[in-house]
């Protein structure tokens, strides 16, 4: 092809800066508050990566309506007052016209306050308060992408009650996510199961140092099997306190936020109790399907993480949500991706995934497994482990 | 747990279903024993490090907030050791010695160049001075290690568990609770047999008639300043294996050995002693009672103490 001569080039060039606005590749600009320093940040940059993955795979492959997507990701800490400030921000300054992020259960709750506020369209792809997508917090431009505290702790149930446990203690960090996830739990257990007896419930506070007070308590009241829902470092914390205690050996633990992932396997490595029960967003190992495998492929590649983190699945199936409701309403007015995301299916790396229009909630199930050492990995993996899926477990 | 937005109906509702699982059954002996040497443990951990506290107030005058901060950097420093020497033999303790001996180095080095500048203004200064240096030691660390949560492995021998009366207790426990009762009557010792200890007492008392008898009194507060913080580094080394390594671990715990030295009385060695087994105790049966709110007993306790006894259970009464 000849090239275009100079001043071809300048006016052109001059002509997209004088008018941005009528340029046809002005990017969809996509705001992503995430948790990226400090504790969360072992999960929140993963999900950043995730995010930013799929953007590049639909750029490179032409971009969305001939329009390039453009990430913006922002470090949005532990708290939901900075959620708050962040998405505001990106609202304001930044004039993004989507909002995916949050990391923590309240960030969630915060974040979905500013878009009410701002209707501007929120997926989370993390956050998992249930109350969000309920009334009377549901509102129009809130959509989540995750499981909920209840569709887990409803799956942990459904998995025990296959156990001939009968005494069951709960542990879970005293805040929204732990109180949610272990009250749905308690629920959906004596719901199926009325013959189980919760004997004790311990409640440590979020970010507990020392665990040891409550360990022994919780042996006292002879449980026969545990459902534990600290997450991230917490649980990596309890696992190696509760150790000496001879914890494992005595009470079956469930391990609900996510304990059996990846990620919490190497932090721990030979620390992580084999036999424990536990759950995952998303297993590098598991579905061995070709999909799935291409998908692991190509994060490896892109992160530079031999294994591939699970928690990069949070970000790219919430920017798919987005993605796909954007081809299918061919505009990115508002109203119509909302409308084009109710009742939405897409074909996700972890397999289909619908987006209820009744309460705006992803149909996304929980991979459930039993820690086990492998020769393959220097880390223990869950095997065997299923799927079990979210529809059954919803209203 | 207000802030994170659990309407208030819901929270209600389970608050309700989790009361009514509180009143558990009688608990068995043996399970009691095994929370007391909890608490115990507990207790020689708030002891080493409101010992020190007490110790630099009782002879330096000086209520040092940056104690809790001394405490963090022994927990940081031991885990920066252990991952540097995991290849040693014994590393762990290694590590604990070096740790301890880095803040009492670094305390030396704030008594030397800034704190003895203070001794003769306000006790309002020392209490700005120490108080900005927990803002910057916390700073600091988050600048080294950032803000992510840190545990240290027990060391290989100490791992596992002894049985007592069918019950599982760590074995690290079990060498702590033997651990402080020796480095107390270790400083008991010195301060009541050896002529550095009479010195560090009649400092305490007198320091100007103390100087007038020929007593290097500037070099015996700085002995007694690294020795505290050496208290502060080595409980934060010890305590590594069991607890979390996290920012904040500096004002949770300067908070609870305050508490130590009130219930106890400020100055007071047997005091701190005293007051960090009942502290200590009080916490840990405390949760059996009402798991969710054990501190408030201890809180009740400290104002009990500061009403009926303001100098605390061994401390001397203020009016002289």
């Amino acid at each position: 092809m000849r090239r275009l001569p100079f001043y071809v080039i300048v006016s052109l060039a001059v002509a997209a800066m004088a008018l941005p606005a009528m340029a046809a590749d002005k990017p969809i600009v996509v705001g992503y508050p995430m948790w990226l320093s400090g504790g969360g940040g072992l999960f929140g940059q993963p999900s950043a990566k995730g995010a930013e993955m799929l953007v590049k795979e639909v750029n490179d492959a032409g971009g969305l309506l001939g329009r390039p997507i453009e990430l913006l990701v922002r470090d949005c800490k532990g708290t939901p007052e900075e959620a708050t400030r962040v998405s505001k921000e990106l609202i304001l300054k930044d004039q993004v016209d989507f909002l995916v992020g949050g990391l923590s259960a309240s960030q969630g709750l915060a974040i979905s306050e500013v878009a009410k506020q701002e209707k501007i369209l929120y997926i989370a792809p993390i956050s998992k308060a249930a109350e969000m997508c309920e009334p009377p917090k549901l509102h129009p431009y809130v959509f989540r992408a995750a499981a909920n505290t209840k569709t887990e702790g409803r799956s942990a149930a459904v998995f025990m009650a296959k156990h001939p446990w009968k005494r069951i203690a709960t542990i879970g960090p005293d805040y929204a996510y732990g109180q949610g996830v272990t009250q749905a739990f308690v629920e959906w257990m004596q719901k199926n199961k009325p013959e189980v007896e919760i004997v004790y419930q311990a409640w440590p506070k979020l970010g507990e140092t020392d665990y040891t007070p409550f360990i022994s308590p919780v042996l006292a009241a002879k449980p026969d099997a545990a459902f534990i829902s600290l997450w991230g470092g917490h649980f990596v914390t309890f696992a190696k306190q509760a150790l000496d205690y001879g914890f494992f050996e005595k009470v079956k633990v469930v391990a609900a936020g996510e304990a059996g992932s990846p990620e919490t396997a190497r932090a721990l490595k030979d620390e992580l109790p084999l036999g424990i029960t536990s759950n995952s967003y998303e297993l590098f190992y598991f579905p061995d399907t070709p999909e799935h495998n291409a998908y692991v492929q190509r994060l490896r590649e892109f992160s530079g993480d031999e294994y591939g983190s699970s928690w990069a699945s949070t970000g790219y199936i919430a920017m798919q949500f987005l993605v796909e409701a954007i081809k299918k309403a061919g505009s990115t007015d508002t109203d119509k991706v909302i409308k084009a995301l109710e009742g939405l299916t897409i074909d996700t790396p972890i397999g289909k995934q619908t987006m209820r229009a009744k309460d705006h909630q992803a149909t996304r199930g929980q991979f459930w497994g039993t820690t086990a050492k492998v020769p393959e990995y220097p880390f223990p993996i869950l095997k065997p482990v299923e799927y079990i899926p979210a529809e059954d477990l919803m209203e | 747990m207000f802030a994170t937005g659990t309407s208030p109906c819901a929270s209600r509702k389970g608050a309700t279903a989790r009361e009514g699982f509180v009143l558990m059954s009688l608990p068995d002996p043996s399970f009691l024993i095994i929370q007391a040497l909890n608490g115990l443990t507990n207790a020689m951990f708030l002891f080493l490090i409101a010992s020190g506290l007490s110790i630099i107030f009782g002879v330096l005058g000086v209520l040092n907030f940056a104690h809790g901060s001394l405490y963090m950097l022994g927990a940081y420093l031991t885990h920066q050791c252990v991952s540097f020497f995991v290849d040693v033999p014994g590393y762990f303790w290694w590590a604990v010695i070096l740790a301890s001996l880095a803040v009492a180095l670094l305390g030396g080095v704030i008594e030397r160049l800034f704190l003895r500048r203070l001794y003769h203004r306000e006790e309002l200064y020392q209490l700005l001075f120490t108080y900005a240096l927990v803002l910057i030691l916390s700073d600091l660390a988050k600048l080294i290690w950032g803000t992510d949560q840190f545990s240290v492995s027990r060391p290989a021998i100490l791992k596992g568990a002894v049985e007592i009366f069918g019950q599982y207790f760590p074995k690290y426990n079990v060498v702590i609770i033997f651990l402080g009762p020796c480095i107390a009557f270790l400083f008991w010792f010195i301060m009541l047999r050896t002529r550095w200890g009479r010195m560090i007492r009649a400092a305490a008392l007198d320091r100007e008639t103390l100087g007038a008898l020929g007593v290097n009194v500037n070099l015996l507060f700085t002995v007694v300043f690294v020795s505290g913080s050496w208290l502060a580094g080595l409980g934060g080394a010890l305590v590594s294996p069991v607890s979390a390594i996290v920012p904040g671990m500096d004002v949770e715990i300067i908070i609870n050995a305050f508490i130590v030295v009130v219930i106890g009385g400020l100055g007071s060695f047997w005091g701190t002693f005293l007051g960090a087994l009942i502290v200590g105790q009080v916490y840990s049966l405390g949760i059996l009672v009402l798991p969710r709110l054990s501190m408030v007993f201890i809180y009740v306790l400290m104002v009990l103490v500061l009403i009926i006894r303001p100098w605390g259970l061994l401390g001397r009464s203020l009016q002289r």
